[in-house]
């Protein structure tokens, strides 16, 4: 009686129900494996917000608790951008902070009391459990196959592509924008699908929401419209595509206007005029098809090619006069890096100084998406196969992604959607075709063959497979690649995406983990000695962690808005102590920080970021700062005995080494980064004096002496307290000069 | 108890009267046979307050600080014949006591050389002497016939008027002095020094012990010799350098002079010495910032707020005042002077003459009324007041200056621009709503008449 029971629960009206309910399961443990698989960080480390932007958004997030909404809405931070400060309330998008606020006032309504910082580090990983129902909604909508949308959730879920921002405690804008972005597709295909206004005005919604999260919402308001257009192109206009796209527009455009950091960017900014020209196209377009219901057909012809030229004419010439007269903004520097790689290094090395924002490498595919990346392909051949609106839409997606994860790393993240889709239709069509276990009847093949489709890809009649071996091989090796895509993906996020890069780990010779926290160290003595308002001027790279971590001001930070600004600390970090003083003391600067990983042998600090600044520096002083005298004559970068004046003199160079070679014996002085031996000396510094330094010399803090007090220079005062006498000047060239009053 | 308490205090205040700085002076000599010679000096000094401890340069116990603090608050150097002033006394030393806020007058004499410590002191304060350090002052034309016939090195001098029109004077009056065997200093260029009194234009120095100066070897001549000169460090202690000690003297004191042009009278040395001492011990010239504050110009503001908004009317008071010898009196600006205000982000927006408003019994309320600028950020008020022969004042406040927030923008019908566009936006809606009427109410009529056909 086994099978007839069986029977009950999976056939008919209860088979559905069981189907139904066996899906809700499935995707509930997708979401939590989702959840848990990002958990790494916690686990291994503590509950801590990571790497560096996520800190603003924490303290933005703390800032929106403590004083409500409005002053949120209006907050000029003081302590950012001394002596300039931040309209912080109307620069940042405040999606995230008001998403992790919510949450934490309903959870305060249930009166379960969380720390806003569980709710901030545990944010990432609860939308990427939504993030794979939204893919789940989104595949489902491309597929009849029930098993595409189940594996899209499985593959969004576990990716290291999107792992790489949503581990826990990487509380960053991407955070809730990948699942807004998905979600935002998959309300539009409904839209497009429906020709709704209420699907539509949904993924305005939801579009204005994202826009709240991301400047990554450009991607967006660029990828619908080239949709539209592209089914206008394809001749496939319709009363369904009219009425969600003039929805999704105009509501979405005013929502997104509501946002003050976009304010009217919509219609001034170039980067969206894509929207608003396939909006005016597509008036005409339906105004077109009205005309054609009531004109015969050569009057009509002439009258559209007329129209059309006109048209083009008028929007391509006031294109142009506006984008000239500046009432459009040009394009912005971030969107031309997108198109030549080289552009940000040459006109704006601040953007090509980050990370990133360099070209991808190859390798780094394989590494984010491991087997997707070949299926891929094949899910996007057999969108080609239906090419139904949703499946043009996939192309698309696809093609515009793929070039820009090319061009820059981050943008690796806006690529894993459409790979998670892709590869769920190919690999569910692959199961679905052999994991049949009756052999296909003949009634299927002429079904199939009477069938006539436009491209002659899809006009092969599809039969099914006979072979028990060929299914088993395929159901085997297909198994096979998914088991090692999850043991690929868990590797990757424990060992690449899982460390805070606040805390370093590495291992000892013996095995055991060895903790390096000497940031924490240094922004807890910071916070701790010294004043509430000291001022601390450092590269722009730190100044989120020490705004969150020790409550200091900060000179620049990783909100790189006033590039002058940032080019004078690089022009004070690269000069002589003589000219750096007098813009540290106009500026207030009370400690300044460096980070050092010379004993350590830590890559990332300063010396090696150095021709960053050196660069951007020069990019404001030309005359002042050269970067060719920070190169010997052969061209070469040192820091040792070769070391050019111009670097050894550098404020920078002397922070770094400033006592240093007091470690070790005389002439032994290493740089374990660079790999070279230093100068005998220590450099001298005369302006500054050593206020801290972390366990590992990671970062070293130095205090800004005030004037001297007998007015000396600080050169002869420090000579006088070492006990040098100082030199007459008894020979005077030239005239006396003779004291006024 | 309480009122044994404020006897205490009045006391103190009795006590610390005379000097704003504290009364603890210490003399040095290099032998203390040599203080019978100053008696009136020190007896001066004690009248107004002081407790003198008269000290030896080469005593063991001689020390300027205990525990780390200063033991004394003033200190009176007199010229040591030999080499340095001893262990204790080092240039180091000297230097710290300055940085500590201690009070410094150092006297000189032509007679014998300076000794090297305290020309290398000098230096470090930019002020020079002369390469062999024994030079004296001539002057041919105001010398003291009766005591320097031959010399012409007894200086004859009035005592200084203001330095310039915008500098109060401290050191003017009737009356000659006498300055026997003076040793010159000239100054650098630092704005921290000043000179009290200068030598006539008609005077030179030269090495009594050398003959006469070789013409490419002259330290300076005319005014451009210091007699006596002031140093004020950036924490506003005071060192003093007097040319001549033997002005000091009790013979000095009341002594009658006679120059070459004029009739015998006798000199007021006693009395420039009371305001020589009093200006380098503090009781003169010492300026107190003793309230500052700011706060929006409407009615009940809050005082001192931490925060601005751009185009705010915001006012800025400060009171000030100063201590002549043994009160605070309320402080005023000399006459081509200005007390000012900056509103500084890296450079001022605003520069403001700061006017009297009020006076108390002990100060003068100096305020100013002013527009913040239209731009946001972190300013300062700042007073910075640094005049010859006065304490600094030093006001640095920070306040942040932000935006406008989004509901202190006038309202779009208080724009009268916006008038047309308000009326766009209502004849839209209007037009809408007077077309879904029409709409609603002529269709019908067609449907019955087809079906009446």
């Amino acid at each position: 009686m086994a099978p007839s029971s069986l029977d009950v629960v999976l056939k008919g009206s209860s088979g559905r129900n069981t189907r139904g309910l066996l899906r809700v399961i499935i995707l509930c443990t997708i979401a939590a494996a989702a959840v848990s698989s990002r958990l790494f960080s916690v686990i291994r480390f503590e509950s801590i917000i990571h790497e560096f932007d996520p800190w603003f958004n924490f303290r933005a997030t703390k800032y929106l608790v403590e004083n409500g909404f409005y002053s949120f809405w209006d907050w000029f931070d003081d302590r950012t951008w001394h002596p300039l400060g931040r309209v912080t309330g109307g620069t940042l998008y405040p999606g995230l902070m008001v998403t992790s606020g919510v949450i934490y006032h309903i959870l305060r309504l249930l009166t379960i009391p969380v720390d806003i910082r569980n709710i901030c580090v545990l944010l990432a990983p609860g939308f990427s459990g939504l993030t794979a129902l939204a893919m789940y909604l989104l595949t489902s909508e491309m597929s009849d196959s029930p098993s595409a949308g189940l594996l899209a959730a499985a593959f969004m879920g576990i990716t290291p592509g999107y792992i790489s921002r949503s581990v826990a405690g990487s509380y960053d804008n991407e955070a809730i924008a990948i699942f807004l972005l998905v979600f935002t597709f998959y309300l539009w295909i409904k839209a497009v699908k429906n020709g709704s206004i209420m699907w539509g005005a949904l993924t305005a919604l939801f579009y204005g929401y994202m826009v709240s999260a991301w400047g990554g919402y450009v991607f967006i308001t660029n990828l619908i419209p080239l949709h539209v257009f592209v089914l206008l192109c394809m001749g496939r206009y319709s009363t369904r595509v009219y009425i969600s796209y003039t929805t999704w527009y105009a509501l979405g455009t005013l929502g997104s206007m509501q946002i003050p950091f976009v304010g009217f960017l919509p219609i001034r900014n170039s980067d969206h005029m894509s929207a608003l020209g396939v909006f005016g196209l597509i008036q005409l377009v339906a105004f077109a098809e009205f005309i054609r219901g009531y004109l015969p057909g050569k009057q009509f012809q002439k009258l559209l090619t007329s129209m059309v030229l006109l048209t083009f004419g008028l929007g391509f010439g006031g294109l142009v006069l506006l984008s000239v007269s500046g009432v459009i903004a040009p394009w912005s520097g971030r969107f031309y890096s997108l198109w030549d790689t080289g552009y940000a290094k040459i006109h704006i090395p601040i953007i090509a100084s980050v990370s990133e924002h360099q070209p991808t490498a190859w390798p780094a595919f394989f590494f984010d998406l491991n087997f997707l990346i070949w299926l891929f392909p094949a899910g996007v051949f057999m969108c080609f196969q239906k090419l139904k609106d949703e499946h043009v839409f996939v192309v698309i997606y696809s093609v515009l992604a793929s070039y820009f994860a090319g061009v820059m790393v981050r943008l690796m993240l806006t690529l894993t959607p459409i790979v998670c889709v892709a590869a769920a239709l190919a690999l569910s069509c692959i199961l679905d075709n052999f994991l049949v276990a009756s052999t296909p009847s003949t009634e299927t093949k002429a079904k199939a063959t009477t069938e006539d489709k436009s491209l002659r890809s899809a006009r092969n009649p599809v039969v099914g497979i006979y072979s028990w071996f060929s299914k088993s091989v395929v159901v085997a090796s297909v198994t096979l690649y998914l088991l090692m895509f999850v043991a690929h993906c868990t590797w990757v996020t424990s060992n690449a995406y899982s460390s805070p890069s606040v805390v370093l780990a590495s291992k000892l010779p013996d095995g055991s983990q060895f903790i390096i926290d000497d940031y924490r160290e240094a922004y807890y003595w910071l916070r701790q000695n010294t004043p509430d308002n000291a001022k601390i001027m450092s590269w722009w790279d730190y100044g989120y962690q020490i705004g969150g971590m020790a409550d200091r001001p900060t000179l620049v930070d990783n909100n790189t808005w006033n590039n002058t600004h940032i080019a004078t600390v690089g022009k004070a970090m690269s000069s002589r102590e003589e000219v750096s003083y007098p813009i540290l003391r106009q500026h207030d600067v009370d400690y300044v920080l460096v980070v050092f990983g010379g004993l350590l042998g830590y890559s990332g600090d300063d010396l090696n970021k150095f021709l960053w600044m050196v660069r951007i520096a020069e990019g404001i002083w030309p005359d002042e700062v050269k970067e060719r005298d920070f190169f010997t004559a052969r061209g070469e970068y040192r820091v040792d005995e070769e070391a050019t004046p111009a670097m050894k003199n550098s404020l920078m160079y002397k922070m770094s080494y400033h006592n240093y070679q007091s470690l070790f014996p005389a002439g032994q002085a290493m740089d374990r980064v660079r790999g070279t031996r230093l100068p005998k000396e220590s450099p001298q510094l005369n302006t500054l004096e050593e206020a801290f330094t972390s366990e590992n010399w990671i970062v070293r803090l130095y205090k800004v002496k005030d004037l001297d007090n007998l007015g000396r220079d600080h050169s002869n005062a420090v000579a006088f307290d070492k006990g040098l006498k100082r030199k007459r000047a008894t020979k005077r060239k030239g005239p006396r000069v003779l004291r006024t009053e | 108890m309480r009122w044994c308490l404020a006897l205490l205090i009045c006391c103190l205040a009795v006590v610390n009267a005379l000097s704003s700085s504290g009364s603890r002076l210490l003399a040095i000599l290099e032998d203390t046979e040599q203080k019978d010679l100053y008696s009136t000096l020190w007896a001066d000094l004690e009248a107004r307050g002081y407790d003198v401890s008269i000290e030896s340069s080469k005593s063991e116990q001689l020390a300027l600080f205990k525990h780390g603090e200063r033991a004394y608050d003033h200190l009176l150097i007199l010229p040591p014949k030999s080499k340095g002033l001893g262990p204790s006394l080092t240039p180091k030393h000297i230097l710290d006591f300055m940085n500590k806020d201690g009070n410094i007058l150092l006297a000189l004499s032509g007679k014998t050389a300076t000794s090297s410590a305290i020309s290398s002191l000098l230096l470090e304060l930019d002020i020079h002497l002369s390469t062999d350090r024994s030079q004296v002052v001539v002057d041919h034309f105001n010398y003291d016939t009766l005591s320097a016939a031959e010399k012409h090195d007894v200086l004859v001098l009035q005592r200084p008027g203001p330095l310039r029109s915008d500098v109060k004077a401290f050191f003017d009056g009737e009356g000659v002095l006498a300055l026997p065997r003076v040793a010159p200093q000239t100054l650098g260029d630092s704005a921290l020094l000043s000179p009290i009194l200068r030598a006539p234009a008609t005077a030179y120095s030269y090495n009594p012990k050398e003959g006469m100066p070789a013409a490419e070897d002259i330290l300076a001549t005319g005014s451009q010799l210091n007699i006596v000169s002031a140093m004020q460090a950036r924490n506003s202690a005071r060192f003093t350098v007097l040319g001549s000690v033997e002005s000091l003297e009790d013979k000095w004191f009341s002594a009658s002079v006679k120059t070459p042009s004029g009739k015998k009278t006798s000199t007021v040395n006693r009395e420039f010495a009371k305001q020589l001492t009093a200006w380098a011990f503090k009781e003169t010239g010492v300026l107190k910032v003793d309230k500052v504050e700011h706060r929006l110009a409407t009615e009940g503001a809050e005082l001192n707020p931490s925060i601005y908004r751009i185009k705010n009317e915001t006012i800025y008071s400060i009171e000030v005042s100063e201590y002549v010898y043994d009160k605070w009196v309320p402080f005023d600006v000399p006459g081509d002077d200005a007390l000012q205000l900056e509103f500084t982000m890296l450079s001022p927006f605003h520069r403001l003459t700061l006017q009297p408003t009020h006076r108390t019994d002990t100060s003068t309320v100096f305020s100013t009324q002013f527009v913040t600028p239209d731009q946001h950020g972190i300013f300062s008020f700042r007073v910075n007041y640094k005049r010859p022969f006065l304490t600094s004042i030093e006001e640095k406040h920070e306040v942040t200056n932000r935006h406008f927030a989004h509901d202190e923008y006038p309202r779009s019908w208080a724009i009268t621009g916006g008038w047309v566009w308000i009326a766009g936006l209502w004849s839209v809606i209007g037009g809408f709503l007077a077309f879904v009427i029409v709409w609603l109410y002529s269709a019908p009529v067609t449907d019955t008449l087809k079906k009446t056909q």
